[in-house]
């Protein structure tokens, strides 16, 4: 993650700028016993985060006019679970396999069969066991 | 191996349960590739359109843009989640049963679920509505890929539906609320409207919790926040109000009012009440201590 220097100084004080401004008033999230006022190293994370997530869609192809707004409408907490996981985390897509997919999956499951030993499908294997 | 596991699935319902046959009219949209979590918000969110004041605030092709990243083929559950937001809806993660899928499905409110429709070591993930339930012929109805009410025997369905955790959203236009709803889980999907920049969504969303659970402290504080935050102050004022008419000692409420008082040219009012907490929290302290010296200094007015 590279941040220059001026960005980060600017985001500090823009952070501690807002949490200064709403230091008397107990927010909604102090009731639901998530943190009350975070500390401005707090939001620096959370905004290096957001700045994580909004790079990965950006090789993963996503259109960069879009991302910000996509990122926008996370929050802090959904931000960082995609920060942290968006390798591993499924992502729901559409009808099944293709034709073709599924005759070369078939094709791929009868082979280690034949080499394990429980079928017998194809000429050009043999068993490991034998 | 292969073969004996690829035995019938069995059906997953207790033998004397009473769910009966529901059937949603959720209008149906054709399948694109790679968009079955933009298409399924589509189809829920046409479903309410036609059947409350609720209006979309976004396009098929703005969902399409929210939701897909090109490398993966697909979408993540966050996205759907983030994208139905911004579609003026809310967000609310169904508990991951039976019991709460049926109990919204008898209140006709479609459920958007993950299903693998294959094994976790080759995972083909989808997102459909489930539109209904049969109980005679033991079968979901969802709009399944390009198949409408496609009727899928329920063993297979709680078989591919388990290898998301039985992930699943309901998805509502913020004056309805789920059935299956827990007051703090509610809150919790409101305040990520008002999170994400859609306070007015968020405030009717509080509102229509208050309907079910008037009594509830943390759900009064939130919307008298809002209230706060969008500048509507009185409104702010009267719900704290409310708040200390069920619990006069409430740290929040008695904080959050004394600024409005002291901010409005009723400091001594102010004083009186941040007298009258009594708190442990050690955050709680520090903001009551702000508030107290913003009250000696003299409090800016509202702008």
């Amino acid at each position: 993650m590279k941040v220059s220097k001026l960005v980060l100084s600017f985001l500090l004080s823009v952070s501690l700028f807002t949490q200064v401004l709403s230091a008397q008033i107990a927010s909604t999230d102090s009731i639901l016993g998530q943190s009350v006022s975070e500390s401005s190293k707090d939001k620096l994370v959370q905004m290096i985060s957001r700045e994580d997530v909004s790079k990965r869609f950006q090789e993963l192809g996503v259109d960069s006019k879009i991302i910000e707004a996509r990122v926008a409408s996370m929050t802090d907490e959904e931000a960082s679970k995609i920060a942290y996981h968006i390798d591993t985390l499924p992502a729901g897509a559409d009808a099944g396999m293709s034709i073709i997919g599924a005759i070369v999956f078939v094709f791929i499951v009868l082979l280690i069969t034949d080499i394990v030993g429980v079928t017998k499908v194809f000429s050009f294997t043999k068993p490991i066991n034998n | 191996m292969i073969i004996s596991s690829g035995c019938a699935p069995k059906n997953p319902l207790p033998a004397n349960n009473n769910y009966s046959s529901y059937k949603i009219d959720v209008p149906f949209v054709s399948p694109r590739s790679e968009l079955c979590a933009s298409t399924s918000i589509e189809m829920v969110s046409s479903y309410w359109k036609s059947i409350t004041a609720y209006s979309p605030l976004l396009t098929l092709a703005e969902l399409d843009e929210r939701t897909l990243i090109p490398a993966k083929g697909g979408t993540l559950q966050i996205e759907l989640i983030a994208a139905a937001r911004a579609d003026g809806l809310l967000v609310y993660p169904l508990e991951a049963t039976f019991d709460a899928l049926f109990s919204e499905l008898s209140e006709h409110h479609p459920v958007i679920v993950l299903l693998n429709r294959s094994y976790s070591w080759y995972p083909l993930w989808h997102y459909a509505p489930i539109t209904g339930y049969d109980a005679k012929a033991q079968t979901i109805l969802m709009h399944f890929a390009d198949t409408p009410n496609e009727a899928v025997p329920i063993g297979t369905f709680a078989a591919l539906w388990e290898r998301s955790g039985n992930w699943g959203v309901v998805l509502l236009p913020p004056g309805q609320l789920p059935a299956s709803a827990t007051p703090e889980k509610f809150l919790r999907s409101a305040y990520d409207l008002e999170k994400t920049g859609m306070t007015n969504e968020a405030i009717i969303a509080y509102k229509s919790a208050l309907t079910r659970w008037s009594d509830d402290i943390p759900t009064l504080f939130a919307l008298g926040n809002a209230y706060y935050n969008s500048h509507q102050i009185s409104s702010a004022e009267r719900v704290y109000r409310e708040i200390l008419l069920i619990d006069f000692k409430n740290p929040f409420a008695l904080n959050n009012l004394a600024d409005i008082l002291c901010r409005t040219g009723r400091s001594d009012e102010a004083l009186k009440l941040l007298e009258q907490i009594e708190t442990d929290d050690i955050q709680m302290q520090s903001i009551i201590k702000a508030t107290r010296e913003e009250i000696d200094k003299g409090c800016a007015p509202f702008q």
